[in-house]
């Protein structure tokens, strides 16, 4: 009606008009990812003129993402490595030993070092009257230089055990050659089984079979290689195939009886562990219990793997909190970086408010247009400190040696929380723009 | 009103029955109705509108002069619903705008106004050809369509050839011929110019006029608000606001 009988001197005016309109109906819904696209592209073009503003505006961001990616990704690694390596001797064995495994302080470690030592006949009364025990070994660990003609190697461990299923219990196995026999353990002959780590730097790389009967000289004396182990890898950095295992009467020989062994227990499967483990306490209570000047101290330390898991749960979980601290201080300031040249943006666009809302822009518009800024800046901050937080990650494992794990799920995080940072840090210089007035606006220079 | 009724003639009698019963003449594009602005400047209230009343009927070329301070700015802004008024009732294309908030207000530019102001005001980082999309990006309309809407806008103003152009690699006339497309773009009521030729030299302002003759001509409404009286003699209908109050409303040619 409005375009009524009176205009027909406008006929291109009416069908183009017409057109529009319809233009507008059928494409209606796809307003909301227009006005976001066209948001997006202002955003990016806006941060790509002020390059060093943005990256500077980045920084803070970045910082506490990589270090979040980092820190998971390696503690991740190390997850891994630590649960390949204990799985491989289970939650079947426990150590009866003078010492724990971790001393937690000075006034500790004079209390154990007061403690009886721990012996041979310790581990014989242990197998004989622990019926639930299934293999029980001991072992005493020494660190010595190993030669070989013109090579040596250093802080070599050389490790006395009894009897060979002390080689069940440890997890290790034959490559090549053979294990000692009983009569040759027993009688205290010169003869060893190496780690792989001998072989690389003693012999050159030569192969496990070819020094087999080879000589080597630990302290001074000559031992003959008749086995060579499985390689295990390395934890943390520690190669653990820098090995050689000897019989324990030949550990003694050379390093007397006075030194306190470690007694290895292994039971069948799990299950058994807590009776096994109540029988020996009792048997080394009882050994233990006359001779003791600190009636409130068993004079015995008996663990199992969990020892060292709960330390290194406990000592990882305090990596992720304070990690968590320093991410959510550099987010923060991140944060109030990018509201703060947000706050920056919005002054100097006045102008360009109100053009925009001149020809149709509404506040959400506005308000949208300046989010998803902050958003991109931050999201764009959060996908660099994945990216360096992985680079960071991979160098670091490389250098220790653990598996890099690159997760999706924290990758997502990362960029994920970022991008909340930026909707809080951009909503109120988003909403400044938002409101402010067209005329105002224009007026702007 | 009945006292009307009785004088006028029977047609008359129903075409103003009409007007005074939905408060505004249907038949003009815009209906000012006792139009007042008031500001309050610390204690002090400004008039800078006295009751302005005046209609437009569609398709007619207008020009609005005065002096700075005379109301003039304060009139456009709501012609080109920028603002509401205090008081008063404006109907532009039949919709009472004096009573709409921002977001319906927003609607109603991005429809039903387009703008050209005497500096251009076009996005400095944006090409001529997205320039002129903005108003279809803020419509809602679909890419392709868009793009083919904005590039039919620029050659309307012959500027075909400079679609991928920054403003700064344009002159001042190019400039105002791309504000001139994001304006016509939208296809709205009315193409509201404020000083137009503000910017522009003697002989760019008249090609720029001389593209409104061609626009009007073309069944557009054209409003300029300006303070020379050369560019308004072009107009067909001239208003002139004097301290908030219309001096004059004379119909030149």
């Amino acid at each position: 009606m409005e375009r009524g009988g009176e205009h027909e001197a406008q006929p291109r005016r009416y069908t183009s008009a017409r057109a529009g309109i319809l233009a507008r109906v059928r494409s209606f819904r796809l307003f909301r990812l227009t006005a976001i696209w066209e948001a997006f592209r202002v955003a990016t073009s806006s941060l790509r003129t002020n390059k060093l503003r943005t990256s500077l505006t980045l920084m803070g961001i970045v910082v506490g993402v990589t270090a979040v990616i980092a820190v998971v990704t390696i503690i991740k690694g190390l997850d891994k490595t630590v649960a390949q390596t204990f799985s491989s001797q289970g939650s079947t064995v426990f150590t009866i030993s003078k010492n724990p495994q971790i001393i937690k302080s000075r006034e500790e470690f004079v209390k154990f070092n007061r403690r009886k030592d721990v012996t041979h006949d310790d581990a014989e009364a242990i197998r004989r009257l622990c019926t639930a025990c299934w293999r029980v070994g001991i072992a005493a660990n020494a660190i010595e230089v190993v030669k070989h003609a013109d090579q040596k190697a250093e802080n070599v461990r050389i490790r006395g055990v009894d009897p060979i299923t002390m080689f069940d219990i440890d997890g290790v196995t034959i490559d090549a050659g053979r294990i000692w026999t009983e009569s040759e353990g027993s009688s205290g002959r010169e003869i060893c089984v190496v780690g792989t780590d001998i072989l690389k730097n003693l012999f050159s790389d030569a192969s496990a079979d070819r020094v087999i009967g080879q000589e080597l000289r630990i302290a001074g004396r000559p031992y003959l290689i008749v086995g060579v182990l499985e390689p295990l890898g390395s934890i943390f950095g520690f190669s653990r195939d820098n090995v050689v295992y000897i019989p324990y009467s030949t550990y003694q020989k050379a390093y007397g009886a006075r030194r306190s062994l470690v007694i290895f227990t292994q039971v069948p499967d799990a299950d058994g562990l807590e009776a096994a483990e109540d029988q020996v306490r009792t048997v080394m209570r009882n050994r233990r219990g006359h001779t003791q000047d600190d009636p409130d101290d068993e004079g015995f330390a008996l663990e199992t793997q969990d020892v060292f898991l709960n330390l290194y749960g406990s000592a990882t979980s305090n990596i992720y909190i304070v990690t968590i601290g320093v991410a959510a201080v550099s987010l923060v300031v991140g944060g109030i970086v990018v509201m703060n040249i947000m706050l920056v943006s919005v002054t100097e666009r006045t102008k360009e408010i109100g053009i925009r809302k001149a020809i149709g822009a509404r506040k959400k518009d506005i308000l949208t247009q300046f989010l998803i800024e902050a958003v991109t800046v931050t999201a764009i901050g959060g996908a660099i400190g994945v990216g360096t937080g992985f680079g960071l990650a991979y160098v670091i494992s490389a250098l220790i040696g653990f598996p890099l794990l690159i997760s999706v799920a924290s990758a997502v995080l990362g960029v994920g929380v970022s991008s909340v940072v930026g909707i809080i840090s951009g909503l109120w210089p988003a909403w400044r723009a938002a409101k402010l007035d067209p005329i105002e606006a224009l007026r702007a220079e | 009103m009945s006292s009307n009724v009785i004088i006028a003639s029977p047609i008359e009698n129903v075409i103003k029955a009409k007007t005074e019963v939905n408060g505004h003449d249907p038949k003009s594009l815009i209906s000012m109705r006792n139009i007042w602005k008031t500001y309050q400047m610390g204690t002090e209230k400004v008039h800078a509108l006295h009751g302005v009343s005046f209609d437009i009927p569609r398709g007619e070329y207008i020009a609005i002069i005065g002096p700075s301070g005379s109301g003039k700015s304060t009139l456009m802004n709501l012609i080109g619903c920028l603002d509401t008024p205090s008081e008063g009732e404006y109907w532009l294309n039949s919709k009472n705008v004096s009573e709409m908030d921002d977001d319906e207000l927003a609607r109603i530019r991005n429809q039903e106004v387009g703008f050209v102001f005497q500096t251009f005001n076009l996005l400095a980082r944006a090409t001529a050809l997205h320039n002129v999309e903005l108003p279809l990006i803020y419509g809602g309309v679909g890419s392709a369509q868009r793009h083919e809407m904005a590039k039919k806008a620029l050659e309307a103003v012959d500027l075909a050839e400079r679609m991928t152009h920054r403003p700064n690699e344009l002159s001042g006339g190019q400039r105002q011929r791309v504000a001139i497309a994001r304006a016509l773009v939208n296809h709205p009521s009315i193409l509201l110019a404020d000083e137009p030729t503000g910017a522009l030299d003697t002989h760019t302002s008249m090609e720029i006029m001389d593209l409104f003759e061609r626009l009007h001509s073309e069944g557009n409404t054209i409003i300029v608000v300006t303070h020379e009286h050369d560019i308004a003699a072009r107009a067909h209908r001239v208003i002139s606001i004097r301290d908030g109050l219309i001096e004059k409303d004379e119909r030149i040619r």
